[in-house]
């Protein structure tokens, strides 16, 4: 798909930081930029669900084999498995997993949240731009829904996104109750920046650490919380279901110390398992963490819970494309909001560095398929993010502001206020996930999803410092709402739902070959978790 | 920036992970080695790129011994690498909901990691962090009641709690370094935007819809 560019020497030798740069060329079609650019619209790339609740919608294709696929668990499996009772199961420890666990701790539940890996193993550890929350004079909260149904292409759903944006001075507000810092101006204000689709400056942040800031806060709280038991390791490997199938009631957690099954029962299951950057979705390098492998899509998938936007991600503009060993990792979209420039090979500008992720992203793909990229070997083309031109503008910003940035990169050797960095885009989010209503509640009963997970909110696009908000705000709502549910809670933990996933494959005669959730990615996957 | 020989061959590495031998190419971390290598149970990856914490390690070469973080450590000829356990359960207990006000912060503080003011300056924490942060001066200062600065001294920590497993006191010096930060945060950050917001909120002037300047 991509042509030759320009060789990386040959581009260093053209660079130079004091160039004048003229505008980037107007953006006239913005959608025939995404059609044909941007990765969703590869050719291939979707097919139709056949079985379950989706059935007949468009779904990525490497997503649809994990959802339609054979579980790992059989009723013979959970004879004599170990049962806990707690009100709230929260499958998952980022920051929705933990607002969720606090929150609902606070209303008086008996919680347990279970990680697949350490707590605060998750994607919002790396989150380094910033939250959003219209809290400027000049900024609303009817400006933030405006913002996030126009940067989704008004797929999302004005219910949610209305819910997200009101929370979000609250949600700093439980946050900084909690012990969170935040960038403040001289006059004590919270700094803001505008980020790609905002009309005004609406992003909140800590320096470029915003989402280890909020993490180590969340993380801190949790295990402090004597409400809050913590199971690290155990990663849920199936749902568990009444006798009708109909309704969530549990889950089949294993263990990746001892590979030995656990069942847990309860009245409220909330999935903050996060998304699935890790299955490397049309062959994008990926800025996730680790343990980033779409599990709670198919395990609510499999119980009947209706997903949405299966077809549509998230791909940053601006991974790194070396070191090798930094490959698809995030340079901050904060770097464009503070001015920092994307050029081409030519050192040219190609586009308005602050248009939505997915516009950009479609632009540097251009740029490296009509051979004006910086081309590192056969596999590896990308564009200047044209950090020594910032350093030059405002001295001294990237040290002040980007600590992160140069800590990563100082061990590899490269300093980013002499050198630009080179960037092509990485699968970076999830926009679509488990359809969720304002409580974060699935269309299963005791089944709720927040956080990357959950879809919705985001439409086709999401803008920048929404995935912290929505994390927190959604957490706190489906924290609130499980607590809520007070039935009696489950009389018997069935895999009705199994069953009936696996009639419905049969009848399709789809393969049965692939178990899932993967859990982890194959190639980390060595001696540690068993098919 | 790649780490292959005028040739396009990979310069071989040869280590140990976890007591089984690995050959490795130069330019790997430790965590790609790992898998590279096949070694089993290697359980406490995360984000790989070096702010989670949990891919500590102990790395022997020769007889000098230190900790690190895997992802953030390169293979070297003949290391030997051991991935560490995760860390313990924390023994210093509080709820910052518990806090009456800002005046009693220094004495809670001694309350809850009494052992803080009992630093002997063996510089164990500042050699074990991976971050490069000035933990036991962190440490001076919050047992000083100076948590502000303490904080933003520990403000790079990613809480791989190596600190913690490097003082013989049971500092615990990360949790120190949350704890200052955190009170901080609590009983100082009064932001007058935001507060100006919530508070139009709580009268709902802005729950009906303003006009926008472009639609």
């Amino acid at each position: 798909m991509m042509s030759n560019g320009i060789s990386l020497a040959e581009a260093l030798a053209r660079y130079r930081a004091d160039s004048n740069l003229a505008p980037p060329p107007a953006l006239t079609d913005k959608d025939s930029l995404l059609n044909t650019y941007h990765p969703d619209h590869l050719r291939d790339s979707v097919v139709k669900l056949t079985v379950g609740p989706n059935a007949g919608d468009s779904c990525q294709r490497e997503l649809a084999a994990l959802l339609q696929a054979e579980t790992f668990i059989d009723e013979a499996d959970l004879a004599g498995v170990p049962v806990t009772d707690v009100d709230v199961l929260v499958i998952g420890g980022g920051g929705a997993g933990c607002a969720a666990a606090l929150t609902a701790a606070e209303k008086g539940a008996r919680v347990l949240l279970a990680t697949k890996l350490r707590l605060g193993d998750s994607n919002t550890v790396m989150a380094e731009g910033g939250i959003q929350a219209a809290i400027e004079p000049e900024d609303s909260i009817q400006r933030h829904i405006q913002d996030t149904l126009r940067g989704g292409h008004h797929i999302g759903n004005p219910e949610l996104v209305a819910a997200l944006a009101a929370d979000g001075p609250n949600v700093l507000r439980w946050l900084i109750q909690l012990g969170m810092q935040f960038d403040q101006a001289p006059s004590g204000d919270l700094h803001t920046r505008k980020a790609g689709g905002m009309s005004t400056p609406r992003l909140v942040h800590c320096r470029d650490y915003t989402g280890l800031e909020m993490m180590r806060v969340l993380r801190e709280a949790v295990t402090q919380h004597r409400g809050i038991e913590v199971w690290e390791q155990s990663p849920a490997v199936e749902l568990l279901s009444n006798e009708t199938g109909e309704k969530c009631v549990g889950a089949v957690l294993t263990s990746l110390l001892d590979n030995r099954l656990r069942i847990v029962r309860t009245r409220s299951v909330i999935l903050a398992t996060g998304g699935l950057g890790r299955l490397h979705l049309n062959g994008f390098p990926t800025s996730n963490h680790l343990g980033a492998t779409g599990d709670g899509l198919v395990l609510a998938y499999r119980i009947g819970a209706k997903l949405c936007e299966l077809d549509s991600f998230q791909y940053h503009p601006t991974g790194l494309l070396h070191p090798s060993h930094l490959a698809g990792k995030l340079v901050t979209e904060g770097l464009r909001a503070a001015g920092c420039l994307l050029v081409n090979a030519l050192g040219q500008r190609f586009i308005d560095e602050l248009q939505p992720r997915d516009v950009v992203c479609a632009a540097i793909l251009r740029e490296c398929h009509e051979g004006r990229g910086v081309r590192v070997n056969e596999q590896h083309v990308g564009v200047w993010l044209d950090t020594p031109r910032l350093e030059r503008a405002q001295p001294g910003l990237l040290e002040a502001q980007f600590p992160n940035l140069m800590s990563r990169t100082r061990i590899a050797g490269v300093d980013p206020r002499v050198q630009p960095l080179l960037t092509h885009p990485t699968l970076h989010y999830q926009n679509g996930g488990v359809s969720i209503n304002v409580d974060g509640a699935s269309t299963v009963p005791g089944l709720y999803a927040v956080g990357e997970v959950s879809g919705g909110i985001h439409g086709r696009n999401r803008l920048m410092g929404n995935a912290l908000l929505e994390i927190i705000s959604f957490g706190r709502r489906a924290g609130v709402a499980a607590t809520a549910n007070r039935d009696r809670g489950p009389k018997k933990v069935t895999l009705e739902h199994v069953n009936r996933a696996r009639r419905a494959l049969t009848i399709a005669n789809m393969p049965m070959t692939q178990r899932t959730p993967l859990v982890l990615p194959d190639y980390a996957a060595g001696g540690i978790w068993k098919r | 920036m790649t780490h292959d020989t005028a040739d396009g061959n990979h310069v071989t590495i040869a280590l140990t992970i976890n007591g089984l031998a690995v050959s490795a190419h130069a330019g790997m971390t430790v965590v790609e080695a790992a898998w590279h290598g096949g070694v089993p149970r290697v359980t406490g990856v995360g984000c790989m790129e070096g702010v989670c914490g949990s891919c500590r390690i102990m790395l022997k070469r020769g007889k000098q011994v230190s900790v690190g973080l895997a992802c953030q450590t390169f293979v070297e000829d003949g290391a030997e690498i051991i991935f560490l356990p995760p860390a313990p359960a924390p023994r210093h207990h509080y709820e910052l909901s518990e806090f009456k006000d800002g005046w009693d912060i220094h004495a809670r503080f001694q309350d809850i990691f009494p052992e803080a003011a009992r630093c002997r300056h063996c510089h164990g924490c500042n050699v074990s962090c991976p971050k490069g942060i000035a933990v036991e001066e962190g440490v001076k200062q919050a047992s000083a009641g100076r948590f502000r600065d303490a904080g933003e001294t520990f403000f790079e920590c990613v809480m791989c709690e190596l600190c913690d497993g490097a003082c013989p006191e049971f500092i615990a010096p990360a949790h120190v370094g949350l704890f200052s930060r955190r009170v901080t945060a609590h009983f100082h950050l009064r932001p007058p935007n935001l507060i100006h917001r919530l508070e139009e909120l709580r009268q709902d002037k802005t729950g009906t819809p303003q006009k926008d300047h472009d639609e």
